[in-house]
Formats: C-alpha cells, sequence, structure tokens
C-alpha cells in the first residue's frame, strides 16, 4: 500500500453530511469574502498605491488648481469635493475589484467552473464578491479621508457616512458582478466602464453640483445612483440632515441589482 | 451510480448536433473512460454531468437523485478536474486548496489536515507557500487533482487529465488513478491517450460527432477486433489485419513476403477501426 494514500483510509469525515442549505448560504459568502480578503493581502501595496493616485490628483487638480475659482457658497470647493470624490473612488473601487476579477476568473483562469461545481450557492458566493468588493471600496474611501487631511479639509464624519460608503460599494460590486458574467470578453468590461461608469464619475454631483446641469439633463442624472451617494456623503460631511429617500433608493437599487444579477446567472445555460 | 439519459446538448448557431441523446450507466466504483476524437463532445458531456452547462434536453442522475446546479447535496458527491488549468494562479498552492475546502463547506481544521496529507501525496509539499503561477504544468493539474480529491468525493470526473504532460509525470498520475480506483472511488474520465483509458478503466466507450457508438471492457473489444495485429507496410502506409489466435497471424505471415510485424492488438486498433480512420482493415 502506499504509505502517501494513507489520507484516504482516515476516518472518512464526510465534510458536510449533516450541513443545511443555510450552512452553504452563509460558507459560500464567507468564502468569497475570504478570497477578496487573499487578493488584497497579495496586493496590497499596489492596490492602495493605485487607490491613492486619482483622488490625489483630483484633489491637487480640482481642489487647488481650480478650487479657487469655483463658487460653493460659504465652504471652500475642497470641502465640497472630498465627498464626491469618495462616492466615485467607492464606485470605481467596488466595480472593478468585483468585476474585472471575476471576469479573469470566469473568462481566462477558468476558476469560476469551481464555485459553479461546488455545492456552494452561487448566488451566495456573488453576494460574498459584493461585500468584498464593497469593503474594498471603503478601504479606498478612508484613504481619501486620510490623504485630505494635509489639504486642510473640514468635514463631519459619523457611522452613516461609512455606512454609506458600504451601500455605495455594494451597489457597484454588484454592477461589476453583473458585468462580468454579461462580458464575453475582457474589453466588454472595459467597455462598460466606459459608457456607464465613467460618465458617473464626472457627472454625478462628484465635482460640481448637479443644479447647475440644464434641467432635463439634472433630471437624468438625478435619477443615478452616485448622484444619490454623493449627495448623502456631503450632506453628513456639511453636518446637514440626510434625505432618507436617496438612502432607501440606494437600498432598492442594490436588492435590484442583486435579484437580476441571480436570474442572468441562473439563466445562463454556459457560464 | 451515474445515469446519463438521453442528453442532447446543441450549441446556438451550430449547425450539428454536440451530443445527440447520449445514454450510459456508469456503475458505482467503476472507472469508466470516455474515448474519441477532438470535437466528438466528451468535454461537453462532462461539463453537463458537472453541471457547469446545461444539456438542450435529458437528464443526469446520480445514485437516483437528479442533479441540477442547485442540488447541493449531489454537487457534494462530485469532483471536476477540468481539461484546462482552471486554478487561481495568483493564490498559493495551500489557499488554492483551501478556497476548494471552503467552497466545499469544509472546517478549516479539516482542510489543513487533508491539505498536507493530499500536498504530500501529490508530492507538492515543498510547494505549498509557492504561488500557483510558478508551478510546471504538470505540477499544476497535480494541484488540480489534489483539490479535486480535498472533499473526499465518492465520484471523481477526470477531463482528459494528462494532455500536455509527459511521459513520467503522466504515469505518476495514472498510478493516482488506479490507486483511488482499487479504493472504491467512481472515476469517470475522458481521454485521447488511448493507452490511459486501457490502463485504467474498467469500462470504456466510444463518442464521435455527439453520439456514443460502443460500450464495453477494454479487454472484450480487443478480443472482438482479435487478440493478434500484424502491421503490413503496404502502398506507403501501415495497414494492420486482425486476428483471433496468433497462429492465424503466423499463417498470414508466410503467405507473403511483405515487410509484417506481429503484435498484440491494443485498444487503440479497436479507437481506430471503430472511428472510421483505421490503419486498416479487419482480416
Amino acid at each position: 500500500m502506499n504509505e502517501k494514500a494513507e489520507w484516504l483510509d482516515l476516518a472518512q469525515e464526510k465534510c458536510a453530511n449533516e450541513k443545511s442549505g443555510l450552512y452553504y448560504v452563509f460558507g459560500g459568502i464567507r468564502t468569497a469574502v475570504w478570497e477578496k480578503w487573499i487578493e488584497f493581502k497579495h496586493e496590497w501595496k499596489k492596490i492602495t498605491a493605485s487607490s491613492l493616485i486619482s483622488p490625489l490628483l483630483y484633489m491637487l487638480a480640482l481642489g487647488w488648481g481650480l478650487g479657487s475659482m469655483v463658487n460653493t457658497g460659504d465652504r471652500p470647493y475642497i470641502d465640497f469635493l472630498v465627498p464626491g470624490i469618495i462616492a466615485l473612488t467607492t464606485m470605481n473601487t467596488g466595480y472593478n475589484s468585483v468585476s474585472v476579477s471575476l471576469n479573469v476568473q470566469r473568462l481566462y483562469e477558468r476558476s469560476f467552473d469551481q464555485v459553479i461545481i461546488s455545492p456552494t450557492p452561487i448566488f451566495s458566493y456573488i453576494i460574498g464578491q459584493m461585500i468584498g468588493g464593497a469593503l474594498r471600496g471603503m478601504y479606498a474611501g478612508v484613504l481619501i479621508l486620510l490623504l485630505s487631511i494635509p489639504f486642510g479639509v473640514s468635514i463631519h464624519i459619523n457611522p452613516l457616512f461609512f455606512v454609506v460608503m458600504f451601500l455605495n460599494g455594494m451597489l457597484f460590486s454588484a454592477l461589476g458582478v453583473l458585468a462580468s458574467v454579461i462580458a464575453a470578453s475582457h474589453l466588454d468590461i472595459s467597455r462598460f466602464s466606459t459608457f456607464v461608469i465613467i460618465p458617473m464619475t464626472f457627472l454625478c454631483n462628484t465635482m460640481f453640483p448637479v443644479e447647475r446641469m440644464p434641467a432635463a439633463v439634472g433630471v437624468i442624472i438625478s435619477c443615478l445612483p452616485l448622484t444619490h451617494t454623493s449627495r448623502l456623503l456631503r450632506g453628513i460631511a456639511y453636518g446637514e440632515s440626510i434625505n432618507l429617500l436617496s438612502i432607501l433608493f440606494l437600498v432598492c437599487l442594490l436588492a435590484a441589482f442583486i435579484v437580476l444579477t441571480n436570474v442572468v446567472v441562473n439563466k445562463k445555460n454556459n457560464l | 451510480m451515474i445515469q446519463i439519459k438521453d442528453i442532447t446538448k446543441k450549441y446556438p448557431k451550430a449547425e450539428q448536433y454536440a451530443l445527440d441523446k447520449v445514454s450510459l450507466e456508469i456503475g458505482t466504483g467503476e472507472a469508466f473512460g470516455i474515448l474519441g476524437p477532438n470535437g466528438a463532445g466528451k468535454t461537453t458531456l462532462m461539463s453537463i454531468i458537472t453541471t457547469l452547462s446545461r444539456p438542450s434536453s435529458g437528464n443526469i442522475f446520480v445514485d437516483g437523485e437528479l442533479i441540477t446546479r442547485k442540488r447541493n447535496d449531489i454537487k457534494r458527491k462530485l469532483s471536476f478536474v477540468t481539461q484546462h488549468i482552471s486554478i487561481r494562479k495568483d493564490m498559493t498552492v495551500r489557499e488554492v486548496m483551501e478556497l476548494s475546502g471552503r467552497l466545499s463547506g469544509m472546517s478549516g481544521r479539516l482542510i489543513r489536515e487533508k491539505c498536507d496529507q493530499l500536498l504530500e501525496y501529490t508530492d507538492l509539499s515543498d510547494k505549498s507557500k509557492n504561488c500557483a503561477r510558478g508551478l510546471s504544468g504538470g505540477q499544476q493539474r497535480k494541484l488540480m487533482i489534489a483539490r479535486a480529491l480535498l472533499s473526499d468525493p465518492e465520484i471523481l470526473v477526470l477531463d482528459e487529465p494528462t494532455v500536455g504532460l509527459d511521459p513520467h509525470a503522466r504515469r505518476k498520475i495514472w498510478d493516482m488513478l488506479i490507486n483511488l480506483k482499487l479504493r472504491g472511488m467512481t472515476l469517470l474520465l475522458t481521454t485521447h491517450y488511448i493507452e490511459e483509458a486501457e490502463n485504467v478503466c474498467d469500462r470504456v466507450a466510444f463518442i464521435n460527432k455527439g453520439k456514443v457508438s460502443d460500450v464495453d471492457t477494454p479487454f472484450k473489444m480487443i478480443n472482438d477486433l482479435g487478440k493478434y495485429a500484424a502491421d503490413v507496410f503496404e502502398e506507403n502506409e501501415t495497414h494492420s489485419y486482425f486476428f483471433p489466435e496468433i497462429q492465424d497471424a503466423e499463417e498470414f505471415v508466410s503467405s507473403t513476403d511483405k515487410m509484417i510485424r506481429i503484435r498484440e492488438t491494443t485498444l487503440e486498433d479497436v479507437f481506430l477501426n471503430k472511428m472510421g480512420e483505421g490503419l486498416g482493415r479487419e482480416a
């Protein structure tokens, strides 16, 4: 008998015989979050550096460079800008960290096959990916808060600020999952970003008030989630009361994305 | 037991069926091989059995239960080693194993315990902290097999498990598979290395253009064709003639002055003969 094969003679502890469906649901979420953590652990230096570059440039170019020419009432423009940058960064980080990674796993490394054939429900794994993406978004958001200190930014932060960051990250991670499942190639992911993410980056109340847009365009932009996130974060940062309808809007949109993603995943014959 | 019933698969825009009413039964503890040329439908069938892909029609039952993507109780019995390398290459060997264990619902303690044993079994212990990207092709394949065994499956499905490996690595994997078979694991594998099927499988099926043509033991198939083969080089190519007894083959040799080599018939002869692209004609 091969000594190395003794593992097969060990007590046949069937790993999950008595475990319920709910066990696998929570297990799937935990596994996906753990997977995102491992990704982060290996690449944290690159992730941190890349999370800082764009916000730093925005703060330098817009906050310092153009800021003095922008009228935002009785507050300095940098105070207006930072919540907007946090909103767009949690969006970008949430979306990219999930869509790119999942797309590579699905189409190139094909390691997503292991998720499909495993007993873990795909739906729970996807929820875990969204949570992992949201946490990465929050990490980038916190980095910007730290980065804004030398710029003399004076804003209020409370737990709700972090809740909104998480919600925004989760929402766009969900969009990232959806894009990665639909995408037929890696190029589709960047196309989706070009047509959906980049326009929101600049237009959704991030760098200038949406009220300055032409009325018709303003109505459309008010329907986009990033506009609500920017408004919520800025409201908290200014110490003002926040619009609960905006939170409700984000939660409903997140629920819609989760349902839609689940439908698409279940309908696809070949993932 | 795996029961494959009338599985049909047609890809969108494809003119032909990838699988055309394929039905097979694989017994518990059996090593079953599916042989066929490239594009025959082997990988499609494996993908459907493991729920990676959905059939256009037909059903697959494992121990009498219909297998679908949502049946985690049935999926727990199965592990799959894909034809392509399907591991996260940015993870270390141990992390690849841990991810698989977590997806199978295993506890951390059990994952660590089995991971150590399996990495030793597959000679990857000293690579456990290495990034999977840095492993050779053979080591990546071994890692995929180790990963598939982690959850202690009852059925191991392997799609071309030794493709692209050197002869030494290939034989090492065959030994692993034979070892698993001897311990009662059900093996279902596709290969176009006929020698692999002959060495490992109790029964084989031939598949071509989406249709299963023959199912039997390699021994019976070889006997049916003729246990002995005489290779004759004529008209710039080798033609094989098959005989039930060696005396018949020797008699054939003595009747001609051409260059002839007598040998034992292999499953490859049967395969080539059945696929219609054989080297020669039956005697």
